[in-house]
């Protein structure tokens, strides 16, 4: 289900502005550093959260299908010396092809099956994704190198990195994006109405089947995109991507599910979270023990809070 | 215009649908009446393609459609008002109605139109229209799917038990609106409980017990009926 911002949003807006200014004067650095990390997340939370909402399947193979789009990004680039910005349209029809290819495979035959068998089948094909890409291409870290991935440019005083807000342009076109399609097109309504009641769409002539297939293959073409991004500017092993998956579900559990908006805040609140840890002397390497402490906590007094209702 | 043969259905194991046949012919209003656990929402299900046949054969207009999918049976022009309701809670009522005839190619063009004709026969959806399906009263959200199935525009309508949970005033005014929608000429299979109402609408009626048909017979036949009056009509 996708509901629309609530007032709670209004007041978690406020409070992240609020910590934001703070942390703008105290640590400007952590400030832009943590927007720009925390785009990057919630563009890959995103596609998570939507099949989640969707599908109802939770998808444990998700951070493989990153590391999938960075392979493959590398590829490009190494054989064929590919930029990986001209690499962003094919890695993301490939990886389109990827989803639309393992739904039909595997999760389609799954999604009446019930959520154990869903999570054991995407957890299979994570560790295949996972030893596939060490018997082609080791262990051995890979990178890729380019001038303008490692751009800075100063501004009152402030000396910072300039190509991860692009992460930032992507979260908001992603987001954008998302919306226009459940709001304004005809099978983003239909999407829409499967999320909330598949059997009620198909009593209304809706082709349900053939709604999961399109927001599979969408969702892990996102995961394509921002894969290419992310490229140039972390080192590619076959585990690369495999720590985004449970990052992508604690947003998506901290937004509540079908709650897109609440995604890209979430993950601007958690790369500012790390931030500002890792900015504390002896701190770094503590921002996943406090986040998913403070995660747990959050889930927790909503349910008690729901089950009290 | 609707043929089932030699119906079978069961879930898993257990089959609740033994051999059963109905036809429902053109400009019909057929009752499937019959107590809870009968079988008549697997019936309707098995109609629609919710739930597979085990064997057997549906006909529509003499095209099979045992094989097809929901949404391909909603498009071939019959449509579903199910038990349970299955609107989209957190959809407006307009978007509801809306959605009843966006994915129905021949009734999107129409839409507008129909959606007069659904705010006459319940105004209060009008009233409503900006309201979220999940938050209005089970009578209203009954209303609404009604109303959502028939913006499509439907060869024909299938009411599962349109009149369960509703208060008896209500329950009154739905066979009225009922009988409204049969005088513009719509095809209608209508399973109910309460038989009483039902005989007020429908021009032929099937007993439906355990899973199969026990009686067949027009509103004279079944309201003489001894077993019928004692069962379902309380006399
Ligand atoms: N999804 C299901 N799984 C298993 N048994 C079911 C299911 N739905 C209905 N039944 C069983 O099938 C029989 C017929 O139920 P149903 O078709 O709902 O009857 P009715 O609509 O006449 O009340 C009942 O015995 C019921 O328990
Ligand atoms: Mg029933």
């Amino acid at each position: 289900m996708l509901a629309a911002a609530s007032k709670k949003q209004y007041l978690f807006i406020a409070l992240l502005v609020i910590a934001a200014i703070v942390i703008g004067f105290w640590e400007p650095h952590a400030l832009i550093y943590g927007i720009q990390r925390g785009s990057l997340y919630a563009v890959i939370a995103l596609p998570l959260a939507l099949i989640l909402g969707i599908l109802g399947v939770l998808n444990l193979a998700h951070g493989e299908f990153l590391t999938v789009g960075m392979y493959a990004t590398f590829v490009l680039f190494s054989r064929f010396g590919v930029d990986p910005m001209l690499s962003t349209v094919p890695v993301t029809l490939l990886l389109a092809v990827v989803g639309v290819a393992v739904y039909l495979l595997t999760i389609k035959h799954v999604l009446k099956a019930g959520h154990l068998s869903q999570l054991l089948i995407t957890f299979g094909i994570s560790l295949v994704i996972s030893e596939l890409i060490k018997s082609i291409y080791t262990t051995q870290p890979r990178g890729v190198f380019t001038t303008y991935s490692y751009s800075s440019t100063t501004l009152a005083g402030i000396r910072f990195g300039t190509y991860e807000f692009l992460y930032l342009l992507i979260a908001v076109a992603v987001l954008v994006g998302l919306q226009l399609f459940l709001k304004k097109t005809r099978l983003g309504q239909a999407t829409f109405a499967v999320g909330q009641n598949p059997r009620g769409a198909s009593i209304v002539g809706i082709n349900v089947s053939f709604v999961y297939l399109f927001v599979f293959g969408l969702s892990i073409a996102i995961v394509g995109l921002a894969s290419v991004f992310m490229v140039p500017r972390v080192s590619i092993f076959p585990g690369a991507g495999t720590p985004y998956t449970m990052k992508s579900f604690a947003l998506t559990a901290m937004a509540g599910l079908g709650n897109l908006n609440g995604i890209l805040l979430a993950g601007i609140a958690l790369g500012i979270f790390e931030a500002v840890v890792n900015a504390i002397p002896g701190g770094s390497g503590w921002s996943d023990v406090v986040f998913f402490g403070v995660l747990i906590l959050v889930i927790m007094t909503r349910a008690i809070r729901e089950g009290r209702r | 215009m609707l043929e089932v043969k030699n119906l079978d259905v069961a879930y898993g194991r257990i089959q609740v649908i033994w051999n059963l046949s109905l036809n429902i012919g053109n400009n019909e209003v057929v009752g499937v009446f019959g107590p809870n656990g009968a079988g008549k929402s697997t019936l309707i299900n098995a109609i629609v393609g919710v739930v597979k046949a085990k064997s057997g054969e549906i006909t529509f207009d003499g095209v099979p459609i045992h094989n097809q999918e929901t949404h391909t049976i909603a498009r071939g022009g019959i449509v579903v008002v199910p038990q349970n309701r299955e609107l989209f809670p957190a959809m407006t009522v307009k978007e509801n109605l809306r959605l009843g005839a966006a994915y129905i190619p021949h009734a999107r063009a129409k839409m507008d139109e129909t959606i007069e004709y659904v705010y006459s026969l319940f105004p209060i959806l009008k009233e409503r229209e900006k309201q979220l399906a999940g938050t209005m009263s089970g009578g209203q959200q009954r209303m609404l799917v009604i109303g959502r199935a028939l913006m499509s525009r439907p060869k024909m309508l299938i009411l599962d038990e349109p009149s369960l949970g509703l208060q008896p005033s209500l329950v009154t005014e739905m066979f009225q609106i009922l009988n409204r929608i049969k005088q513009d000429d719509m095809v209608i299979l209508l399973a109910e409980q309460n038989v009483r109402q039902g005989l007020k609408v429908i021009d032929r009626g099937y007993v439906m017990e355990n899973g199969r048909i026990a009686m067949e017979g027009s509103i004279e036949e079944l309201s003489e009926d001894e077993h019928i009056r004692r069962a379902y009509l309380g006399v």
